[in-house]
């Protein structure tokens, strides 16, 4: 038996071609087509991810009815239990959130992960009556956010370039380090030009090497020669 | 292999362990068809005998705090019935047990082994032994240990353990980087089955083809296959985003070094044609990809090759990071490197010879290699007893890949007789 557009030729008894699902008539074959593997299946364990997620969360929440609850016990009023119950939040928002999903997306998760923190530190400030979210809090966590998700989508989404990504995230790493202590300075009135120095040097060193190396092709195959990266 | 029953991975098997996923690892299967239906008890007993002689294979992986390794088991696998397709996922889980699988169906006895432990051609020596075993054991023939069979009576020798990746590295590393190759689409198939299509083809037919283009098998099979996916990429690709078409063809070292080892020796090879610079005839790729092939298929450029890998590995940085630390790196570079430079695999391990008194014994015998993580398609040939077996897997829907090479095949004068998995 042959199959009529293909060439090729059949297994006894076969109804299709298995290349072009071309229909065999043959009136005379009778014969039915001799299986060539069992009709076994593997055992798969399924995931038994939303069971676990369902535990987690109901032990989460159970943690933090029981922390609500002793503290309205020994003080009467909500008090230090709305750190926990923030934090825990914070956390699960951040931690667990992700896990519901089948394949959650980074663009998706990160953004919301930073406003999530972002959101705890809100309430931290309302709730302890400072001033310090507007001018230091947020605008941290707003760079560090950009630097981030900027990172994900560069890494994710444009092909090649890895060397000259990672190498300006690395410098622009170093600049943020320094922008952070300018935000401590003017808030906190913290000394100018301590800790970030050192960060903005060794961010910097770093990233303009891998520049570096990134347009020097000899520099770059040799590193590759002998780190095989 | 340490008295306490453990060896480290070989050079090439370092990697596997690593770039595992979790629906996804590099397993291959080799299968022997004989004339009557097997008997799973005999089969158990050459399975469990064969066990002294292969200490190598019968191993189960292990993490360690710097490496992967190897741990001898103590009780040799359970044969078990073939499942509905081949190669099902290895789990952690199994490896842990044992890295190897013996499958029986009807008159079939099929192997299945991850890649960690040997490559086709250290595994076919394993299969051929363990299909001779059974045959002697049912039939009461007395099989010679010649043609890739081994004495199961004498122990393993010590250049069969060997990696010979380390013994023959050259002074220094070869370097050439190369263009990324085409990936071929597909809608993946729901769940983890895997289609087969098995084209059976009279092997001095296929030869005297391959020899009227002035090619081995082995390139005319790759020649064919190029000209199909350039066909397949003409369609969906504008030219100007065209990228090359590259078969990733396996060497055996074995025989450019004449080692005797068991464990991986093989190293790969990407000939291929740039469709953005003209259209080529068969015969062009044939003779391009025959003189690609001759060049690098040389004991100094594989020496050359060999060293690239073997240096990372003697790098005394790298040998001192932890193993949860170097996983997740070799399977980025893996990841920028390692699937990017073919378009799919050919894997030909050539004639496999039996011993007389074993061959009237012998329909026929197969090789299957998995897919590759990032494209669905793989293809392996193996000629037995006059029969050449071609063994197209992929994990999508669509047969259009073995549709035009098969058809193709019987256009330039190959009779090809159609075997498959799927249900009619």
């Amino acid at each position: 038996m042959y199959c009529v557009k293909c060439g090729v030729q059949l297994p006894e008894g076969a109804k299709k071609c298995p290349l072009c699902s071309t229909p065999v008539w043959c009136p005379d074959t009778k014969a039915e087509p001799a299986s060539t593997y069992s009709d076994r299946y593997p055992i798969i364990s399924r995931q038994r991810r939303i069971t676990v997620m369902s535990l987690i969360t109901v032990a989460l929440l159970a943690a933090m009815v029981a922390c609500l609850s002793i503290c309205l016990h020994i003080t009467g009023k909500v008090g230090w239990s709305a750190y926990v119950l923030s934090g825990c939040l914070c956390f699960y928002t951040v931690c667990l959130l992700p896990f519901w999903f089948k394949r959650p997306h980074p663009m998706v998760f990160v953004p919301v992960a930073f406003g999530a923190a972002l959101a705890l530190l809100l309430f931290i400030n309302w709730y302890t009556g400072g001033h310090w979210f507007w001018p230091f809090a947020f605008p941290v966590t707003m760079i560090v956010a950009a630097l981030t998700i900027g990172a994900l989508a560069l890494y994710r989404y444009v092909k090649g370039g890895t060397l000259f990504i990672t190498g300006g995230l690395l410098m622009a790493l170093g600049g943020a380090c320094m922008l952070i202590e300018l935000f401590t300075h003017l808030v906190f009135s913290a000394p100018m030009f301590g800790w970030s120095l050192y960060g903005a040097v060794v961010f910097g060193i770093f990233g303009g090497f891998l520049i570096l190396s990134g347009i020097i092709r000899p520099l770059r195959e040799h590193l590759e020669r002998t780190f095989f990266i | 292999m340490s008295s306490k029953g453990w060896m480290p991975l070989d050079n090439a098997a370092l990697i596997f362990p690593a770039i595992r996923r979790k629906k996804w690892n590099n397993v291959f299967r080799q299968s022997v068809t004989l004339q009557e239906d097997i008997d799973p008890q005999l089969l158990q007993q050459a399975v469990d005998e064969l066990m002294p002689r292969f200490p190598s294979f019968y191993v189960r992986l292990r993490q360690g705090m710097f490496w992967y390794y190897l741990q001898q088991v103590d009780a040799p696998p359970r044969v078990a019935e073939d499942y509905a397709y081949p190669l099902t996922f290895m789990t952690k889980k199994e490896m842990g047990r044992c890295c190897l699988r013996v499958l029986y169906y009807k008159n079939r006895l099929a192997v299945e082994f991850f890649h960690a432990l040997s490559d086709g051609g250290g595994a076919l020596m394993f299969t051929k032994t363990l299909a001779a075993k059974y045959i002697s054991l049912r039939y009461g023939v007395s099989i010679p240990p010649t043609d890739g069979v081994l004495d199961a009576s004498l122990p393993p020798q010590k250049e069969e353990l060997e990696d010979s990746f380390q013994k023959h590295a050259a002074p220094f590393a070869a370097y050439c980087p190369e263009a990324e190759a085409y990936h071929l689409p597909g809608k993946r198939v729901l769940g983890s089955f895997l289609h087969l299509i098995t084209g059976v083809i009279p092997a001095d037919r296929l030869h005297d083809v391959a020899r009227s283009y002035g090619v081995t098998v082995t390139v005319f099979l790759s020649a064919v296959m190029a000209e199909s996916i350039v066909a397949m990429q003409d369609q969906r690709v504008p030219l100007k985003r065209q990228k090359q078409v590259k078969i990733t063809i396996p060497v055996d070292l074995r025989r450019v070094f004449h080692s005797r080892t068991l464990r991986n020796f093989a190293l790969t090879v990407n000939p291929g044609v740039d469709p953005r610079l003209g259209t080529y005839t068969l015969q062009e790729i044939c003779e391009s990809f025959s003189h690609q092939l001759s060049a690098e298929n040389t004991p100094q450029r594989m020496a050359g090759r060999i060293a690239q890998n073997v240096v990372p590995q003697k790098n005394p940085l790298l040998k001192g990071v932890p193993v949860i630390i170097k996983s997740p790196v070799m399977r980025a570079v893996y990841n920028r490197r390692g699937e990017k430079l073919g378009c799919l695999n050919i894997s030909n391990l050539g004639v496999a010879r039996l011993p007389e008194a074993m061959a009237p014994f012998v329909e026929r015998m197969e090789f299957i290699i998995g897919v590759q993580y990032s494209y669905p398609n793989n293809c392996s040939v193996i000629t037995c007893n006059g029969v050449t077996c071609i063994n197209i897997i992929r994990s999508t829907q669509e047969p259009e890949l073995e549709r035009r090479f098969f058809s193709r095949l019987v256009e330039l004068g190959v009779p090809v007789r159609i075997e498959s998995n799927q249900e009619e």
